[in-house]
């Protein structure tokens, strides 16, 4: 994994505004006129937010026209969830131990000496 | 289980499991070192008791260093205790911000279920200590997963 990638990824999604913006867009493309209404920002303001999201890879604009519509990048965010699923992965195994260590602490005395 | 691709779902993330156990005795396992040096460590991992700081107060330190059994490499984390209701809630944040709030749920017919809730997931990304973390453990993970699948 690239680290300046992943840097870029965990600043970008730092930050409630932008992933606001991600939340939008993960509904279909949007242009920055649209992105910009619902959060009262200035469309400079906006424009800078979507630079920070496009640098990550988490969005991508479009070429063509003044509009430049914005699409959302899933491979982008595939950072921010791998880490969930790691951490997911990691609580996955410590409840496996932890079964098994609730197991051993109730098996009854009387159990141990049955013979099989 | 499926991973989503979700921004809404990046802020939080909840994790649920039920154990065959009376809650009294969960909620000692999650926060008695004795208990806890049995599986605080994920595969592959342990976590030696000397390794485990508890103390069970609002305020107090929650801290655990983590072994990698092949490497030795160590995986510090610590967390200071917000909420300590026995045997149902037990809180920590992190910190990066990052809050741990487990419920422990009787339900009634010998099983518990615990209910992990963490918000402000985020601020993980923010501490450059939790990225440097991250990006081992994103690559033991990558090289974990080319174990299961090769």
């Amino acid at each position: 994994m690239d680290d300046g990638q992943l840097d870029a990824t965990f600043a970008a999604l730092s930050d409630a505004t932008r992933r606001a913006i991600l939340a939008k867009l993960a509904h279909g493309e949007a242009t920055v006129n649209e992105l910009a209404q619902p959060f009262d920002m200035s469309l400079p303001a906006i424009s800078k937010h979507l630079k920070v999201l496009e640098r990550a890879g988490l969005i991508s604009r479009g070429r063509n026209g003044q509009f430049r519509p914005c699409r959302l990048e899933a491979d982008g965010l595939d950072v921010a969830t791998d880490w969930i699923e790691h951490n997911r992965q990691i609580w996955t195994e410590r409840f496996d131990k932890l079964s098994a260590h609730l197991r051993d602490l109730q098996k009854t005395p009387s159990t141990k000496g049955t013979p099989s | 289980m499926t991973a989503t691709t979700n921004a809404d779902d990046l802020d939080e993330v909840t994790i649920v499991r039920v154990f065959a156990a009376p809650r009294e005795l969960v909620f000692a396992c999650m926060t008695d070192p004795t208990h806890l040096t049995h599986f605080w460590g994920p595969v592959g991992v342990s976590t030696p008791i000397e390794n485990i700081t508890v103390d069970l107060r609002v305020g107090g330190v929650f801290e655990t260093v983590m072994v990698n059994d092949e490497s030795g490499e160590t995986y510090p984390s610590k967390g200071v205790y917000t909420e300590i209701t026995p045997p149902s809630v037990l809180a920590w944040e992190e910190p990066s911000g990052m809050a741990n709030r487990s419920e422990f749920i009787d339900l009634g017919d010998g099983r518990t279920e615990v209910r992990i809730h963490q918000t402000n997931v985020p601020a993980m990304y923010r501490s450059p200590e939790a990225q440097a973390g991250m990006k081992s453990s994103l690559d033991r993970f990558a090289t974990y997963l080319a174990t299961q699948t090769s």
